[in-house]
């Protein structure tokens, strides 16, 4: 166990050295020249380009530069951006809270329409109610976020206002200290963006899931056993059948936390997606090394640890 | 026995070979055998039948003509994509024209160029980087996956590890990363996506090789003297071709929502040219959608149409093709019924 966690704090390290790196690696192809000037202000003389220059750090090699990059990771600090010199580490600071609310939201959510549909799903096969659930699926496993989040927008936002129904604001963050309804009320919206599209891929995983559990030898026991209906979908079927969902969520919660990029743009939430995203605009290398560094720990801390919870839930899973 | 099969120039797997010395049958009859159940035939059969598989084919057979003849479509039309339309596609006021109107068949957007003109086009953009990256990521895919699942060890090893730290990378960040930083253009927007999405067709590819290098017919080969070059692309890419075709149908719809993506954060296809993202973009940066909702909505009606058709495909072909799965996913007493209990099973009567 302990041997395991540690060759996987290896394999962050050596994951985000290689990514830290390609990130540097694909700013300095870039034009790295153009960096000075962009930051030194408008109209800038050469002598405030130089200090800009100096001031960002351009003036050392690329590799000093990372070095001193990553030297900084090591001691817990992200750096100074280039727009405004501002430590990254308070930006991320202001930015998580935001993309946390809406994943751990999103989560609860997509989890209470999934699993019942699927469910559902699978224990009526080819009737009119699994055929519902399949099609409610499909559909919003076909629609990108953003197109979702823009057709919520247009009728719950638009629509509802111009009708007279001011019921849902269309951007925005309220902080949950500040006013716990309000921080619900702004957030529904890329909640239900967020939730339908991942619930749609729950509902094919537990559906597929719970009908191979219900096809194992072990469910025709507990039938012969007289064991009741209930009983045999819930205490053995379900529970079994929820293992792949947790590696799933596992997966997902990482990759959301890195920042839900498209779902955040669409509804002017400024997380950590939004933030790496006006960086990569501004050409801002450390905060989108930064966002970055994060996304790929988020994925890999993550995975861990469902590897770990996969080895309680399933004892016939060895840590190797 | 004069001549040994080995030193014949051998039509077909080896395995069949192999199974006809033992049944000692001729090989001109078992030929005619083989054929009689080609699996492929098969799976077209299961495929036919099933109607939601025909219909989104049907789609995807329809997109690709428009795409192939956007040009003669536009000009049918008598609206070129990018052509700005002041005069009969806004209103005086400045409104674009709603569905119907003076000839616009899906309405004009808020410079006045035909809806429908530009989501044609922009089916041509959606497919050439859903396919073309898609193409790219199999090739990629399969040739790496081949090669660490067949030799193990090392080489497995460096691979694996290589395409778990890609799939650990945060995809969309990264591929914005670099498309800001070079520019953007179609040709870097389909390389980018192809980078990012062929580990996932390399793993499942690895995961099947290393149990097919196991099987009898590959030993058989190489009991024949076959090269290592022979055994992976005579023996075993065959056997991988279903597992292909079917994750690379789902994958384009991925790819396309991907394109669309970037293109809709501004970093993909740049306007003018028709993309249905940054249709989606353009319109949504006015507030002008909200009374003239035809511009917003029916691209993302043809995204979401083309990305469902392929899904629906790919769904149809993995039952198709992979009978048995689509067996236990329907009947699931069935096949518990035809295996033998478990020790566990036997020790849990009461």
């Amino acid at each position: 166990m302990i041997r395991f966690v540690a060759r996987r704090l290896v394999y962050l390290v050596i994951v985000l050295v290689i990514i830290t790196f390609l990130t540097y690696v694909v700013f300095f192809l870039g034009n790295p020249k153009n960096l000075a000037d962009r930051f030194a202000g408008r109209d800038a003389g050469p002598a405030a380009i130089r200090d800009a220059t100096i001031r960002l750090g351009l003036n050392h090699g690329f590799w000093y530069q990372y070095w001193h990059y990553l030297t900084g990771l090591l001691h817990g600090s992200f750096g100074l951006d280039y727009q405004n010199q501002t430590p990254i580490n308070s930006e991320i600071a202001r930015a998580f809270p935001v993309t946390a609310s809406l994943v751990f939201g999103a989560v609860i959510l997509w989890l209470l329409i999934g699993i019942p549909i699927g469910i559902m799903s699978a224990t009526h096969p080819r009737t009119l109610r699994d055929r519902a659930g399949t099609t409610f699926a499909l559909t919003f496993l076909s629609m990108p976020n953003f197109v979702l989040g823009l057709m919520f927008l247009l009728v719950f936002y638009y629509y509802l206002t111009r009708a007279g129904l001011h019921w849902f604001p269309a951007a925005g963050y309220v902080a949950i200290t500040q006013s716990p309804i309000q921080w619900a009320v702004h957030l529904i919206l890329p909640w239900l963006t967020l939730a339908l599209v991942q619930a749609a891929i729950y509902t094919r995983l537990i559906r597929s899931s719970v009908l191979e559990i219900l096809g194992e030898d072990y469910i025709r026991t507990a039938r012969a056993k007289g064991l009741s209906r209930r009983t045999i979908l819930y205490k053995h079927a379900v529970r079994a059948a929820l293992t792949p969902v947790i590696t799933q969520l596992g997966v997902d919660i990482g990759t959301l936390l890195a920042g839900a990029f498209v779902t955040e743009h669409v509804f002017g939430l400024t997380g950590l997606g939004q933030l790496g995203l006006n960086a990569i605009f501004n050409s801002d290398l450390p905060v989108v090394a930064a966002v970055v560094v994060l996304a790929a720990a988020f994925i890999v801390v993550m995975n861990t640890v469902v590897d770990i919870v996969y080895g309680f839930l399933d004892p016939r899973v060895r840590l190797a | 026995m004069s001549q040994t099969p080995s030193m014949r120039p051998v039509k077909g797997r080896l395995s069949e070979v192999v199974e006809n010395l033992v049944d000692g049958s001729s090989e001109g009859r078992s030929k005619r055998v083989v054929e009689g159940r080609a699996p492929w035939r098969l799976a077209w059969a299961r495929l036919r039948r099933d109607r939601v598989s025909m219909v989104s084919l049907g789609f995807i057979v329809f997109l690709i003509l428009v795409a192939i003849f956007a040009p003669a479509l536009t000009a049918l039309i008598g609206h070129g994509p990018n052509t700005e339309y002041t005069n009969t596609g806004l209103s005086l006021s400045g409104i674009p024209v709603g569905p119907g109107h003076s000839g616009f068949i899906l309405g004009t957007d808020d410079q006045g160029r035909d809806v429908l003109s530009r989501v044609i086009y922009g089916s041509r953009i959606s497919l050439e980087v859903g396919v073309g990256s898609t193409g790219i990521a199999l090739l990629i895919g399969v040739t790496i996956g081949l090669v660490a699942g067949f030799y193990g060890g090392l080489v497995d090893n460096v691979l694996a590890r290589f395409m778990d730290v890609l799939l650990s990378f945060p995809v969309l960040l990264f591929a914005l990363a670099i498309v800001a930083r070079f520019g953007p253009s179609l040709g870097l927007v389909l390389v980018v996506v192809a980078t990012f999405s062929w580990p996932y067709i390399g793993r499942l590819v690895r995961g099947q090789v290393i149990s097919l290098r196991e099987r009898e017919f590959v030993e058989a080969s190489r009991a024949l003297g076959s090269s290592d070059l022979r055994i992976m692309f005579v023996e075993i890419v065959p056997n991988l071709v279903a597992l292909a075709v079917i994750y690379a149908t789902l994958l384009i719809p991925i790819n396309i929502v991907l394109e669309a993506t970037l293109s809709y954060l501004g970093l993909g296809v740049q306007p003018p040219t028709a993309s249905w993202g940054n249709m989606i973009a353009e319109a949504q940066n006015g507030d002008l959608f909200t009374i003239a909702w035809w511009f917003l909505v029916f691209p993302c009606v043809a995204l979401v149409l083309t990305t469902l058709a392929f899904n629906l495909l790919g769904d149809g072909l993995r039952d198709a093709l992979d009978p048995r799965q689509g067996r236990t996913q329907l009947a699931p007493a069935k096949r518990a019924s035809k295996r033998a209990p478990t020790p566990a099973a036997i020790e849990a009567l009461p």
